[in-house]
């Protein structure tokens, strides 16, 4: 295949794929807000100094941790039904958030630990180490974008399947190579800036509170 | 006597009674043997099965059974048209001695009529397709719109199983519209009426790719009072002699039916022998097949001895479908899916820490531009989702090694080193960050071979944290086809229709074995705390 025959092809299917990508983008900041809510709820009970709680947190906080995702997507996928009834009405529970719900696990578990260890540096009054939960928030996301991807395997529409879609419709061998290939640039152009400037983000906090870089 | 003519009245109602209930309770047998007619009652709207020809006579599949039964019989035969709303109640009624009328097996229709084992042919569910893009497996279909029809038994369960966007439509024919106009990418359809379709040359382009799914045995019916009878062993030897003599394709062949898997199954399970020679399939002394000759849904605890006898029997007292417990073949693929996760997961820390321990080694080389170079490489790495690279190996790059120098790779192989990549990417940089903490104590510090345990020591949590996460995203192998423990719980979820219980069991043990892997990491933390500190 040509370089402009597979730049062509790219070019015309690029907003269908970059609609799979915007929800990559959607499913992951869901999971991100259902993960962070119940996290901090989690981190907030194990600083209450209630023991029985505190302990029964930092259990669902260790549980959440060993929760494989990509096992809970099958498991939510199979076991939370397709449609649900709530007073007389029918509600579509839509895929999507069945692989919301599945990445939040892995949120809780991160924003339990970290938001912790937040909380522990602001009641310091260290206020610039407590500040070092955004960036590292910031950088679970992306962990959680690259891990959207899996939803596919669900039947989710984001950017893989989209990907397999445009294979199947196109046909071709060396078509899979280019369509996977550009799909990944996504990940790297969305990952890369913003990691970068967390990164600075870290090493600017990191230096006012005067800790070498780790 | 004059006294009491009602007494005499009622012993003669009495007598007429048990007489008239004698004669029914007579043998059906002797029945259809003085009568010199045997009536059967079959389908007229199911071609090739049972259909009408020119001259309005019942013929298919199904009349030459029934005409094969008249002959052993060594009667005349009759044949009735029923329909599958009124064959069940013409068998209660009598007014036929048996139904051959595409009726499937299933433990409810057992409770109204008796139905011969073993079956004499199957019926399942078929995805109809346009020939492409082409369907290798029904994994395919997984959060595909699918069309189907009302009312079918398997919409529900394939739904489930394989997780299908199902569109049901009314009828057949609104279903066939929707999928010609590619509203559904397939179309969930009984096979055997697909069959009959392919006669009319619209459908002649359209494909049925996968293997049928959720078989359904069709078995000869009897009234519900023949349970047991001379006439019910008569026919079940009937139908297992058609599958030992192979009997039943010809007919099948004869009405130009696409040849069932089905048949082919039973003739090699019937013909089957033992180590002494006897045919496994020979009846037991209390006049019943042997469990393995019969079908396995239909078995009940009592049938069945050993750890089977439990499991069957955990399913009938609680719902709780375990046939990983009590089903040898389910057992085995379960087993062996854990052993090939196990293998993944030891190949894939080993792997990244090699990944890992070399990136970081190359860096600290000293050779000029290297260090910058592996530093973008693990970037790069680290921001590639490992779905999408198992992807890009697999099928992109795979395929051009395969049409340029014919080598293969197995799946397996290809996750161990996609996975390995990622994460080793993120132990270079852990690495690497150890040792510019490690710069800053000893200004004259180099890595080496022999600096590495303290580097390791070093960024310790970090590097565990990357292994259990390549630990838990083992599953991914699934998504090529290897038979790892995802794989294997999905096919049985496929096969028994137990999504509760199967994928409970998945999750559980998965946890385990990362509880497991995280266990043996602290265990080594705290054993070997002088690691590193020469």
């Amino acid at each position: 295949m040509a370089a402009a025959e597979i730049a062509a092809l790219l070019l015309t299917w690029t907003p269908f794929l970059a609609g799979g990508f915007a929800w990559n983008i959607l499913i992951s900041l869901v999971a991100m807000i259902i993960g962070t809510i119940f996290g901090a709820l989690l981190a907030w009970l194990r600083l209450s100094g209630h023991t029985p709680l505190a302990h029964a947190s930092l259990v669902v906080t260790e549980l959440t941790r060993n929760i494989p995702t990509f096992v809970f997507l099958f498991y939510l996928a199979f076991l939370i039904p397709t449609e649900f009834e709530f007073s007389g009405q029918i509600y579509a529970f839509p895929v999507w958030l069945k692989a919301s719900l599945a990445f939040s696990v892995a949120v809780i578990g991160f924003v339990s630990d970290n938001l912790l260890v937040a909380l522990q540096h602001r009641e310091r009054h260290n206020h610039a180490a407590a500040l070092l939960f955004i960036p590292s928030w910031t950088t679970y996301l992306l962990i959680i974008v690259m891990a959207s991807s899996t939803a596919s395997v669900i039947g989710v529409g984001e950017i893989v399947s989209r990907c397999n879609i445009v294979i199947a419709a196109v046909g071709g061998n060396e078509t899979m190579l280019w369509v996977y290939t550009y799909a990944i640039c996504y990940f790297l152009v969305f990952c890369f800036p913003l990691n970068w400037a967390m990164g600075c983000a870290r090493r600017r906090l990191l230096t006012r509170v005067g800790v070498p870089a780790l | 006597m004059g006294r009491c003519p009602g007494f005499r009245a009622a012993c003669l109602l009495v007598l007429i009674v048990i007489m008239v209930g004698r004669e029914a309770q007579a043998d059906r047998l002797d029945l259809i043997q003085k009568r010199g007619t045997l009536i059967v009652g079959v389908k007229s709207d199911y071609p090739p099965f049972g259909m009408l020809d020119a001259h309005g006579r019942l013929i298919g599949f199904e009349p030459d059974l029934a005409a094969e039964l008249a002959r052993r019989l060594g009667v005349g035969l009759q044949l009735v048209a029923v329909t599958s709303t009124n064959r069940l109640q013409k068998l209660e009624e009598g007014a036929v001695d048996m139904v051959i009328a595409t009726l499937g097996d299933s433990p409810q229709r057992r409770q109204i009529a008796t139905l011969v084992e073993p079956g004499y042919y199957a019926s399942g569910a078929t995805a109809v397709a346009p020939p492409t893009p082409r369907l290798s497996s029904w994994t395919d279909l997984r959060g595909k719109k699918v069309c189907a029809t009302q009312g079918a038994y398997f919409n529900r369960p394939m739904a489930q199983r394989f997780l299908l966007d199902l569109q049901i439509f009314n009828g057949t024919r609104d279903a066939r519209l929707a999928l010609r106009d590619g509203r559904c990418v397939a179309w969930l359809y009984d096979d055997t009426s697909f069959a009959g379709l392919l006669a009319d040359p619209e459908w002649a382009n359209y494909e049925t790719p996968l293997p049928s799914m959720m078989i359904s045995p069709w078995a000869i019916a009897l009234s519900a009072k023949e349970q047991g009878s001379r006439l019910e062993q008569m026919i079940s030897e009937a139908v297992a002699d058609w599958h030992r003599s192979a009997w039943l394709i010809d007919v099948e062949k004869r009405w130009g039916i696409r040849p069932s898997q089905y048949l082919v199954e039973m003739r090699a399970l019937w013909t089957r022998r033992q180590a002494d020679g006897g045919l496994l399939c020979a009846r037991l002394e209390n006049g019943n097949w042997p469990a393995e000759c019969r079908h396995k849904w239909l078995l009940k605890s009592a049938d069945v001895g050993g750890i089977q006898h439990f499991g069957l029997l955990l399913k009938e007292q609680t719902g709780l479908n375990m046939t990983i417990i009590y089903d040898a073949y389910d057992r085995l693929l379960f087993l062996r899916g854990l052993w090939i996760t196990l293998q993944l997961m030891v190949a894939c820390i080993a792997g990244s820490l090699i990944v890992g321990c070399l990136g970081a080694l190359a860096a600290e080389s000293g050779f000029p531009g290297v260090r910058t170079c592996v530093q973008m490489s693990a970037a790069l790495g680290r921001m590639t989702p490992p779905l999408l690279l198992i992807y890009l190996v697999f099928f992109g790059v795979g395929h051009i090694i395969v049409s340029r120098f014919g080598w293969t790779f197995d799946g397996a192989s290809i996750v161990i080193v996609c996975l390995s990549t990622y994460t080793g990417c993120a132990i270079v940089s852990a690495l690497l960050e150890a040792v510019s903490v490690l710069k800053e104590q000893q200004p004259d510090f180099r890595l080496g071979w022999r600096e590495l345990p303290q580097a390791l020591r070093l960024s310790y949590a970090a590097v565990v944290a990357s292994l259990v996460n390549v630990v838990k995203a083992t599953g991914m192998a699934s998504v090529i086809a290897v038979p790892e423990l995802v794989s294997a719980a999905t096919a049985i979820v496929a096969e028994q229709g137990n999504p509760e219980v199967m994928m409970n069991v998945l999750m559980i043990t998965y946890f385990l074995l990362v509880t497991t892997v995280v266990q043996i990491f602290n265990y080594l933390e705290r054993r070997i705390p002088e690691l590193g500190r020469r």
